[in-house]
């Protein structure tokens, strides 16, 4: 079944993992993580560890996507950290609320 | 705006993934995180609903309702990561099937036993229990009450429902689910030690040079341990990890030595142990000397069945004496251990003896500092408690205790088994803070403290959990409630003594849960619950950390808490329709009175009004009940430990801090217990001092391996063991409604060797059935995936409620514990 047959509204989700590679496979990990559509990876700590974001549609979509990096071999652990769901009426609530702040600017340009 | 908006949510969960990896990320993103102004969040700090871990979670709200959690940065146990169930968190309390009314078995506007789930209003509710609450006292007494707890309970809702059955009704018939997952490790320790609970703490995974997995699969059992003993190998080359299980899991990935053993030899590889440490004269004498005494224990106890089973027909010992011992000196020990030769252990147990070797070796050595861990492997065993001593043995024999990195360390399964269940003492043999029913002196401080009459707490022990059954299924306990477990699930042998006793005529059963899971759909009534952050609470975790968190948001209308629950139906009952008149007649100012009003209101519970509950907080049961019930039921249960090794910080300190571990002296926590220096109740100048014992000595026990209950036969070939899995906790009655959990594993399957499934024809995914000599159940093949098990063996999780595995499952249990033993029975496979 897909979101859409749910009839839920559509969602944005954003998570965040840390990876504990194997360290003589880093790269290899860092590349499996790329090639996955909505995922990025935003640091590499001085131990390999790799700190990444998945962004999707839904649940599924996100769970799919965070599913083909964790079966990788080269990954000895995968920590979900953060997880975060904004559904269209919160985020019309929260944009509207938006045009009195004005801290977005900031985060876009830290970006 | 809607793109700005996305990138600022973004940055907030690539702040939070950044500091738990320990990288640098912008400023101004880290700020973000906390600031809820700019979120619409706001955060809040809880202790996880899950496991034993005790995980703190930051939780955010967004117009009443959950929706982000992640891993409390500031928490010293996860530090800020979280697994994939306290990830989804947010999501147990928004199932579609959440009850928000009490259903009645009715037929025609009246309560049936054999009618349907009827919508009926809490106050119907109450009535009817009530009614059947009295019936069963008159016609039979206190004994026909009973009460199914859990060590999910909050520590204010165990200690609200023990004193509630202790005092009020006068019966001890209450035990937790606990029973099934605690019980074990709580007998060792009493046995050993003299004293409940682990002596080091979590930090000892950054200490240790070596870790021993026994049984225990904390990869996927307890994920962010798992997390940080990988931390610890990865960063530090020596340290070396050991694995011992009866089939091969995922823990095995990080094992240098892994190692598949033969059911319940375990017992002998730990005696080969001790051998190994005596013979290679690496015994620690002068500890051994100052700080421990060696008993022999009593052998042949039976297993724990109903009395006309043949196993115990042919036990010799399974009475009163079980739980014996004799004292005897070193060389006795010595000589006992010493039949256990490499040789034989080997043979006995299908470990190589280079591997059994390496093992010893490791706990031997002087140098290495050693941390055992075990769960469910020891305690699910028909020779838990003494699988316990035997452990503690080795530890003690090496000294290896109580200093950081050396750790016997028993994980909890529960997210409050230590705290509610074990600390609280909601067994049927329990008091708060380690007491006993049957001491006499005990329930005179019990009863002090509740400014009871002498005479109050019945002397006699309860039924526990598995009793529990076998006496509903007999007729002899008939008004029955279970909260907050699946025990129609998770009991062994569902079908002989579980679900009789639930439909037996004479019974009335009482389910409350937030869902419709198997349990509450086998009873008569049913109440709706309000779960984790929807009340106000306290867990304990199983390094002796109690953590609170407040009320976060509104149950679903319909819903209540436990505790209100609990507290409202006291208030059905006047003294005089539960106490004698001897007993009254001791304290004439209770009569008229209610059970809500001697046990809660007008006792210590009641003392600390409503305005001391933060006014910016929710706090439902509170402002129902006119004080702040959460605060006076947890120093009433602190009163008890306070002064004696068991001391709890106040109330209000808890909801600042990420927990504390008690005991708490001066306000300082206590990392390592029995240890001068870091145990403030330690004598000065003892070095160590196990103060749970009289002498200060720990004991050193000498314990036989005996066999299992039940082992594979000609036509019931197969071991089977039962277990959990990462993506479900326990029953599943939470977890399997969060659609990526259900997603990721949405059944049980049965886990097999591939030449075994060859053998009986079979493939991967074919339909087959689980058969034994109780019942049996239908599921689908594995033979690859996470869990590899060894030919003869095979291995099926227990959360998926529409494949009940207990349904095969045998109720034997430890005699001394009375915990079952989930991990061994005998079966045979067919295909359907």
């Amino acid at each position: 079944m897909t979101d859409k047959k749910d009839n839920r509204p559509s969602e944005y989700h954003v998570a965040s993992l840390v990876a504990s590679p194997i360290l003589a496979q880093l790269d290899e990990v860092k590349a499996v993580i790329t090639a996955v559509e909505g995922a990025e990876i935003h640091a590499v700590s001085d131990e390999g560890k790799i700190v990444f974001t998945v962004e999707g549609t839904g649940f599924k979509d996100l769970d799919k996507k965070i599913d083909i990096i964790r079966v990788h071999k080269g990954i000895l652990n995968l920590s979900p950290v953060y997880h975060q769901v904004l559904d269209e009426e919160q985020e019309k609530k929260l944009a509207e609320s938006d045009k009195t702040e004005v801290l977005s600017h900031q985060i876009t340009s830290e970006n | 705006m809607t793109i700005n908006r996305r990138e600022f949510i973004k940055a907030n969960a690539v702040a939070a993934a950044a500091a738990v990896a320990g990288v640098s990320v912008p400023a101004v993103a880290s700020n973000l995180i906390t600031s809820s102004d700019i979120t619409k969040l706001k955060w809040d700090k809880a202790a996880c609903r899950f496991c034993g871990t005790g995980c703190s979670v930051n939780v955010g709200v967004m117009d009443g309702k959950v929706v982000a959690t992640h891993g409390d940065i500031k928490s010293p146990v996860n530090k800020g990561l979280s697994c994939v169930k306290g990830y989804f968190l947010s999501k147990i309390m928004y199932g579609k099937d959440r009850l928000t009314t009490p259903l009645l078995r009715m037929t025609n506007g009246k309560y049936d036993k054999e009618g349907e789930f009827t919508p009926i209003s809490w106050d119907q509710a109450f009535n009817v229990m009530a009614e059947k609450a009295n019936d069963a006292l008159k016609k039979d007494g206190p004994e026909a009450l009973g009460m199914f707890g859990s060590g999910q309970w909050t520590v204010q809702e165990g200690y609200a429902a023990s004193k509630l059955m202790k005092a009020g009704f006068r019966t001890n018939n209450i035990d937790p689910n606990a029973r099934h997952c605690m019980a074990s490790a709580v007998g060792g320790f009493m046995r050993t030690f003299g004293i409940d609970e682990p002596m080091g703490c979590y930090d000892d995974l950054e200490a240790a040079d070596a870790f021993v997995l026994w049984g225990s699969n904390m990869a996927e059992m307890h994920p962010i341990l798992w997390t940080r003993l990988t931390d610890r190998r990865l960063s530090a080359p020596h340290v070396k990890v050991a694995v011992l299980s009866t089939f091969e899991h995922r823990s095995f990935d990080l094992a240098d030595n892994g190692m598949i053993f033969t059911p319940q030899t375990d017992l002998a590889i730990l005696n080969y142990i001790a051998h190994y440490i005596i013979k290679t004269d690496r015994v620690n004498k002068d500890f051994v000397n100052k700080h421990t005494n060696f008993r022999i224990g009593q052998t042949d106890i039976g297993y724990g069945l109903r009395p006309e089973h043949p196993l115990e027909q042919k036990a010799k010992n399974n009475d009163k004496t079980a739980g014996s011992s004799k004292p005897i000196d070193f060389d006795e020990y010595a000589k006992f251990v010493s039949t256990y030769t490499v040789e034989y252990t080997s043979k006995l147990s299908g470990v190589p003896e280079h591997k059994l070797e390496a093992l010893a070796e490791m706990y031997a050595d002087p140098k290495v500092k050693v941390t055992s861990f075990w769960t469910m492997g020891f305690n699910q065993h028909t020779r838990g408690v003494w699988a316990n001593n035997l452990v503690y043995n080795i530890h003690l024999l090496t000294g290896k205790i109580s200093t950081p990195g050396n750790s016997p360390f028993s994980l909890t399964g529960q997210p409050s088994a230590c705290g509610t269940a074990r600390e609280v003492g909601t067994f049927s043999h329990r008091l708060p803070a380690d007491m006993v029913v049957k001491n006499p002196k005990h329930r005179a401080i019990a009863e002090k403290i509740w400014d009871l009459p002498e005479g109050t707490i019945p002397p006699k022990p309860g039924y526990h959990a598995v009793l529990q059954n076998r006496m509903l299924k007999d007729g002899k306990l008939n008004f029955y409630w279970v909260q907050c477990n699946n025990n129609m699930q998770a009991a062994a042998n569902i079908n002989e003594e579980a679900y009789p006793g639930y439909r037996n005529p004479k019974n009335f059963i009482v389910v409350s849960d937030p869902y419709p899971t198997v349990t509450a759909q086998a009873a008569d009534l049913i109440l709706p619950t309000a779960m984790w952050v929807e009340k106000e609470g306290v867990y304990g975790n199983a390094e002796r950390r109690t953590q609170s968190w407040y009320q976060m948001v509104e149950a679903p209308t319909g819903a209540k808490s436990d505790l209100w629950q609990l507290v409202e139906f006291s208030k059905r009952f006047k003294i005089e329709d539960v106490w004698p008149e001897e007993l009254i007649a001791k304290k004439p100012d209770v009569r008229g009175k209610t059970l809500f009003d001697v046990l809660y209101k007008d006792s210590s519970v009641g003392k600390f009004p409503l305005t001391e509950v933060p006014e910016d907080r929710l706090n439902d049961e509170s402002r129902d009940f006119g004080f702040y019930i959460q605060k006076g039921l947890f120093e009433e249960y602190a009163s008890f430990g306070r002064g004696h090794a068991h001391d709890l910080a106040p109330y209000d300190r808890y909801h600042k801090e990420r927990g504390l571990r008690w005991p708490v002296v001066n306000g300082k926590e206590t990392k390592w217990r029995f240890k001068e220096g870091s145990d403030p109740y330690c004598k000065p100048g003892s070095g160590w001092d196990f103060y749970g014992k009289p002498d200060g000595r720990a004991i050193i026990f000498a314990l036989p391996y005996e066999p299992a209950a039940e082992s594979p036969d000609e036509e019931y070939d197969l071991w089977l063991s039962t277990g959990r899995v990462l993506e479900h906790w326990h029953s599943g009655s939470m977890t399997q409604r969060v659609p990526e959990l259900y997603k990721a594993m949405p059944d049980a399957l049965v886990y097999m060797h591939p030449d075994d499934a060859k053998k009986r024809n079979m493939r991967r995914g074919d339909l087959v059935k689980l058969i034994s000599r109780r019942g049996e159940v239908q599921t689908r093949v594995e033979t690859r995936g996470r869990n590899k098990p060894p030919i003869g063996l095979v291995y099926m999780p227990w959360f998926d409620a529409s494949r009940l595995v207990n349904k095969v499952t045998l109720d034997a249990t430890d005699p001394l514990s009375k915990e079952t033993d989930y991990k061994k029975c005998a079966i045979k496979i067919v295909k359907v």
